[in-house]
């Protein structure tokens, strides 16, 4: 080990600057770098970020803004890596949410709490149970939310003038439709799973209050029965299944299938706006409810830069930042911020916002929102479709 | 002195493979790579699994296939155009020309060509062959994978070619002429010196060219199925998987690709050394 080559003047450990004053946050934040470690895969969030967020940072606050690709459990190797090879983080920033959220708490590897710190966390929807829980996990201060998204399946009114309005009215559309209909096999896919399970076996309810393995096992059940009963009227019969929702969004817009799904209802803004998906595209929601969740901001434990981290996720708070991300031109994110809390001018200007033609009404939204429960469901709702359902193409 | 310093180059370049071996090897058994503690349980786990044992096979199946094509092609081509006239020049220049082209780009290439929705579909539709371009048989995330191999073959087969070439104007080239001033046929030619000379000089590169393409991802992620799935895309689930858990048994997947990468090296070394007494 390399001992005695940390001159100058020594930097104040990450801890203690989570416990400073905000004028001194910024202070040290000026003429900083910050790091942000985030998914790089859709051309409008980037825009948003190197576009508009970056260029005030440096304006505003003397930060410059350096973003680099990783998300999920790839963050959590990176993280991992640096700790065993007792390196200085390469991260200050991460993009995050449920299960990376928990892994990361688990292996200690974020610092905090400092997100109930930001001036700007005054004006978060805290009553909203999909910002207030993350997976069913308390925040702690550990991660701050900047947005948030309801999962919805996308269909085009070209093709399917009247959709399913639920699961068991979606397993008779299949039946009566074989080949046109499928889901992929990453996280959109799973989560659609557990949307399944939901419909299936009572509901949301039925499954918070932490993992319950009898609970599950029912649930499991019923998912595994109702993929099984329609499978052979899946796209392929079945025998195999898109890697990622990406694939999807292709065989869809190519007309091989009849539906796609998304994360973020808004998906579909947006992918038609840059021509992936054709322009009579809809967003559409089961009235037996949708999962909600929302994304944080969380700072790696060994990040350099802490504060310039907290003053950037405190930017993307701000009224200004989340009206912006919200535009259905520009990226069409929730915004995470309680209307009634905000000051004017913003809070009219949320008010005025104008709705996209494939926007859904934020009334139906928030009736058929449910939150997200314990990210084991998702771990092992996604082991067993694998061993269960496809390991067992049929022949 | 010469030896040892070949042995320093060579320990030089296996060394970053040596390093990542042991770091496989340590993060398997839970020393590395997260939070735990050392047990045996991923490679029980992983071995007690059969859909390891039919992803492994699934990828040697392609792997063994895909090079196997796009050997015979490159022989082929080789030997169909190796005179000096314009026109075999201009071939061998079209054969290598996919060389640069990156995997990934191949992959989508495969996706827009022989996807049910692709170009030979819709090709096969305007003929009016089928009905609609969704009964175009499966080409790609099919059981045998041949999308997959087909896109892989095309994509090493430039590779191989181009060696091939080169073996037959230098070398090649004189052992032959040798052979027909002592009175040889095309035919004995062909058997008694440029086929050794092809698979001897070759066979290096298909063995590399095996040991790729058993491994490779990025054509494989857009073209192969979920089942059987096949081990790069195994060993990426399993290290990608929400629960830390599953990275020890992505690095248990690891050391079997790698194992298989060997076999094939093993077996090449073990043919030379029973061919060269003859030679």
């Amino acid at each position: 080990m390399i001992m005695g080559c940390n001159r100058g003047a020594p930097e104040p450990a990450s801890n203690a600057v989570t416990a400073l004053p905000w004028d001194s946050v910024l202070v040290l934040a000026r003429g900083s770098t910050v790091t942000w470690r985030m998914w790089r895969g859709d051309p409008s969030i980037n825009a948003f970020i190197d576009q508009w967020v970056a260029p005030r940072l440096v304006a505003q606050y003397g930060i410059t803004l350096e973003v680099v690709p990783g998300q999920g459990p790839g963050i959590v190797n990176l993280l991992v890596t640096e700790r065993e090879a007792g390196a200085r983080g390469s991260t200050d920033l991460l993009w995050i949410n449920g299960a990376t959220f928990a892994s990361l708490r688990r292996e200690a590897l974020l610092l905090g709490p400092w997100a109930d710190r930001l001036p700007n966390a005054q004006y978060v929807d805290t009553a909203s149970p999909i910002i207030a829980r993350d997976f069913e996990q308390d925040p702690g201060g550990y991660e701050s939310p900047w947005g948030q998204v309801e999962y919805a399946l996308i269909y085009d009114n070209a093709r399917v003038s009247s959709p399913p309005r639920n699961v068991t009215a979606l397993g008779a559309w299949i039946d009566a439709h074989p080949g046109r209909f499928t889901h992929d096999q990453s996280f959109s896919g799973m989560t659609f799973l557990k949307i399944l399970m939901y419909a299936l076996a009572g509901g949301a309810e039925r499954f918070q209050g932490g993992f319950d393995s009898l609970a599950y096992v029912a649930g499991r059940d019923s998912v595994m029965g109702w993929l099984t009963r329609h499978r052979a009227s899946f796209w392929r019969g079945g025998a195999t299944y898109p890697a990622g929702v990406a694939e999807l969004h292709r065989l869809f817009a190519n007309g091989e299938i009849d539906f796609s799904m998304s994360n973020n209802e808004n998906e579909v803004i947006t992918k038609v706006r840059q021509g992936i998906l054709p322009v009579t595209a809809r967003p559409l929601l089961l009235t037996d409810g949708m999962l909600a969740n929302a994304h944080y901001l969380g700072i790696s434990v060994n990040a350099r830069n802490p504060a310039g981290a907290m003053v950037v996720a405190d930017f993307l708070l701000s009224p200004e930042a989340q009206l912006e991300k919200l535009r259905p031109e520009v990226w069409a994110d929730g915004s995470v911020l309680d209307v009634s809390r905000i000051p004017e001018p913003w809070r009219g200007r949320f008010m005025a916002q104008a709705r996209d033609q494939h926007a859904l009404s934020p009334e139906s939204l928030r009736l058929h929102a449910r939150p997200e429960v314990a990210p084991e469901y998702h771990e092992r709702l996604t082991e067993d479709w694998r061993r269960m359902i496809r390991a067992n193409a049929p022949r | 002195m010469t030896r040892r310093w070949s042995g320093l180059a060579a320990f030089l370049v296996a060394a970053p493979v040596l390093v990542g071996v042991a770091y496989s090897l340590f993060a398997s058994v839970g020393l590395r790579g997260g939070s735990g503690g050392f047990s045996a349980e991923p490679w029980t786990a992983a071995f007690a699994d059969h859909r390891l044992v039919i992803g492994l096979a699934w990828s040697l199946w392609v792997a063994a296939i895909a090079t196997a094509i796009a050997s015979l092609a490159a022989i082929l081509v080789a030997t169909l155009f190796r005179s000096g006239t314009r026109s075999s020049g201009v071939a061998r220049f079209l054969a290598v020309v996919p060389l640069p082209l990156p995997h990934v780009a191949a992959g989508v290439l495969g996706v827009l060509v022989l996807g049910q929705s692709g170009l030979l579909a819709r090709g096969a539709f305007l003929a009016g062959w089928i009905d609609q371009p969704a009964a175009m048989p499966a080409l790609i995330y099919d059981r045998w994978g041949i999308g997959l191999i087909l896109v892989l073959a095309w994509k090493e087969f430039p590779f191989i070619a181009l060696i091939a070439f080169s073996l037959l104007a230098g070398r090649g080239k004189s052992l032959e002429e040798a052979a027909r001033t002592l009175g040889a046929h095309r035919w004995a030619i062909f058997r008694t010196v440029t086929w050794p000379v092809l698979w001897r000089g070759l066979a290096p590169a298909v063995v590399a060219v095996f040991a790729f393409v058993t491994g490779t991802y990025e054509a494989t992620v857009l073209l192969a199925p979920s089942d059987p799935l096949a081990l790069p895309l195994m060993t990426i689930e399993r290290y990608t998987d929400i629960g830390v858990a599953s990275r020890a048994e992505a690095h248990v997947l690891v050391l079997m690709g790698l194992l298989a990468g060997l076999g094939a090296v093993v077996l090449h070394e073990a043919v030379r050394a029973w061919d060269r007494p003859s030679a």
